[in-house]
């Protein structure tokens, strides 16, 4: 066998190195287009019906919702009469609540944003920030000519206590369909399907998501949207302390 | 041969009448001790086991307070802190030290043998199953070793070495369900607003003191920094030979700026400190209890004796011996023998103390006997004290001896009818 010539050995290396950056990049891409699906794309009102099941009780929320597409939001309860009137405003990586029983609202500390958002199996922190864009490394990681798949890796640092993220999504819309999150021991401990999707200018918009606990069986949370409107102009006084306390106009 | 004819009862120098020395009486009565010699051995043995419990009692329950102490020191707090006054008030990162600057002479103290700088701040702890919040302590890894004792209670894994890395208290790991090599998420407050990271857990403490592993999260001193915002450290803690915490700190605060002070373990401590000297106080009923259970078998044992020589005795007042001073006599046998025991006790005391107290003997035995030892902080680690103040509580012993025999045998010999006495078999 002849000795290789170090020239194609370097050419190899780069052609390699260049091969893995397109791939790295088209991940990227692939999971901003996702996120971008799974969030709208762009700025929105909303009706969001969450029926949070437990193995002993179910309960219903109706809440509005603005967004401006990117990192700021309002929702606000109108439904039951017990909880009407709560309302959370995210802007970037803060969130405040606001509680009309007390008559205050409050920035939600570090510690409560893990906590379960109005006992469902969604938690504020997954109604802020986009982290699953910023905290992880994506790989594709198998495609078919209906569905790619992503693995998510945490990058160093990243504050986040799983172990990957599987996200399977439309291969051609890359509308997500599925977000599987694992346990640095390679188990389940949470999945998120999402179904029903309209056309928001060329996104594929789910309407219909299901948070399931693995870890706690019976234990799922039902986010249903209704009355949507895209790419309307939301006043910029919807995402402030009024707002919060007295509704978006 | 009998042990009551061993010595004459009666001699030349028997003191006669209301003026006989009291000098004769002590002697007499002296020598009395010691013609019982088994009674007398065992008023020595009975009042010598109350003493040497009385001063291993006192020796165990200081060493108590000792050792949570000490384990405060060298596991939780410090031996000394120096942050800024307002800290110590409201114990926000907010109010962290303005500079280091006054770091660079504090080991040329003395008493001062090494400091390191600290950031404690609350945080929450996130896994994948659960989350928890906590106080973590961001640290030197290379100068945490010379302040605190935690570094060689890492059981699995290793010491931090670099950013990015944790250790926790085995309990905490558990109840949180993280292992070891796993990511642990940290939210914080930072001054800024809030920040995040993810760790790996690189060690885990198993000290044996339920607030050290149910508790401790350890992280690299920058990373602290990144997460409160904070440049410089909550605090510096030093390093002070036990004992020596208070006359230290006020040393170092000599040479503190203004708005800064240096705190002694004790200090820091607060209302725990005046816990545990209450708890001293309501250990002194107990110690009573000792002196006078003693007290009450030398009582009885001096009883049984004046019973068994009411013969001699009603001959001793036959001849001119004042039943008072009969009756003195009886008291200063049970004050002789009882000194013999005391001294005898604190010779045993004192020593098994110096035992107890050089050598870790009963932290294991704690340790392996109940779970809730750990629960109290003690630890492991277990040591005795040794304090002068013990012979004076073991001497309450025959304070006590000496009021019951006046009552009870010196009241019966005093009434003795000469007559009626010597006629008793």
């Amino acid at each position: 066998m002849k000795p290789m010539k170090p020239f194609v050995t370097v050419l190899n290396i780069l052609v390699l190195l260049t091969t893995f950056a397109h791939a790295q990049s088209d991940a990227n891409t692939i999971i901003n287009t996702i996120i971008d699906n799974q969030r709208g794309g762009q700025s929105g009102r909303f009706t969001v019906t969450m029926t949070v099941f437990k193995p002993d009780k179910e309960s219903s929320f109706t809440m509005t919702s603005v967004s401006d597409g990117n990192d700021r939001s309002l929702i606000q309860v109108i439904a039951p009469p017990r909880d009407a009137g709560q309302a959370f405003l995210t802007i970037d990586n803060n969130l405040w609540l606001y509680n009309p029983r007390l008559k205050r609202s409050l920035r939600l500390p570090p510690s409560g944003r893990s906590d379960s958002f109005l006992g469902s199996d969604i938690s504020y922190n997954d109604l802020a920030g986009r982290d699953l864009q910023t905290d992880y490394t994506a790989a594709v990681a198998s495609e078919t000519a209906e569905t790619i798949t992503l693995e998510l890796t945490p990058k160093e640092l990243a504050p986040t206590p799983y172990g990957k993220i599987v996200i399977t999504a439309d291969a051609q819309s890359y509308a997500p369909l599925e977000q599987v999150y694992f346990d640095q021991r390679d188990q389940a401990v949470r999945r998120i399907s999402f179904a029903n999707f309209v056309d928001v200018d060329g996104a594929a918009f789910p309407t219909h998501i299901e948070v399931e606990n693995l870890l706690r069986e019976g234990e799922r949370t039902v986010v249903d949207f209704s009355d949507y409107a895209f790419g309307i102009e939301v006043p910029e006084s919807c995402f402030s302390q009024e707002a919060l306390e007295s509704g978006c106009q | 041969m009998s042990a009551t004819t061993s010595k004459p009862l009666i001699t030349n120098q028997l003191p006669s009448g209301r003026n006989a020395g009291t000098a004769s009486l002590y002697r007499l009565a002296w020598r009395n001790i010691w013609r019982q010699k088994r009674r007398t051995a065992l008023l020595i043995i009975v009042v010598a086991y109350a003493s040497l419990s009385t001063i291993f009692f006192w020796g165990i329950t200081d060493g108590q307070v000792a050792s949570v102490v000490s384990n405060q020191a060298r596991f939780l707090i410090a031996p000394a802190l120096i942050t800024t006054t307002r800290y110590q008030d409201d114990l926000d990162p907010e109010n962290a030290l303005p500079d280091l600057a006054f770091t660079a002479g504090l080991n040329d103290i003395a008493g001062v043998r090494g400091s390191a700088p600290r950031i404690d701040f609350p945080a929450l702890l996130r896994s994948p199953y659960t989350s928890e919040t906590a106080l973590v302590r961001g640290i030197d890894p290379a100068l945490e070793p010379q302040v605190s004792d935690i570094p060689e209670k890492i059981t699995q894994g290793r010491m931090l070495q670099d950013r990015g890395e944790v250790v926790l208290g085995r309990e905490l790991a558990e109840s949180i369900d993280v292992r070891l090599g796993e990511r642990l998420a940290i939210d914080a407050s930072a001054l800024d607003g809030p920040q995040a990271a993810g760790l790996r857990v690189v060690g885990l403490i198993d000290s044996h003191i339920d607030a050290v592993d149910q508790n401790t999260v350890l992280i690299h001193l920058d990373d602290a920094r990144a997460l409160t915002g904070v440049t410089t450290a909550t605090g510096v803690a030093l390093d002070i030979a036990r004992g020596q915490e208070k006359a230290v700190a006020a040393r170092v605060q000599e040479q503190l700026p203004e708005d800064l002070g240096a705190y002694d373990v004790l200090t820091l401590l607060g209302a725990i400190s005046q816990d545990l000297d209450n708890n001293v106080i309501s250990m002194i009923p107990i110690g009573l209890l000792f002196a006078i259970f003693a007290a009450l078998a030398v009582t009885s044992t001096v009883l049984v004796s004046v019973m068994e020589r009411s013969r001699e005795l009603g001959m001793m007042a036959s001849i001119g011996l004042a039943p008072g001073r009969l009756a003195w006599m009886v008291v200063f046998e049970a004050l002789f023998a009882t000194t013999v025991g005391w001294l005898v006790g604190l010779a045993l005391g004192y020593s098994l103390n110096w035992i107890f107290g050089t050598w870790n003997i009963l932290g294991p035995i704690f340790a392996a006997a109940s779970d809730s030892f750990s629960s109290y902080g003690f630890g492991d680690e277990f040591y005795a004290v040794s304090k002068p103040i013990y012979a004076l509580y073991a001497s309450v012993t025959i304070l006590f001896a000496g009021i019951f025999a006046t009552f009870i045998p010196a009241r019966k010999v005093a009434g003795l009818e000469p007559v009626n006495a010597m006629r008793d078999e």
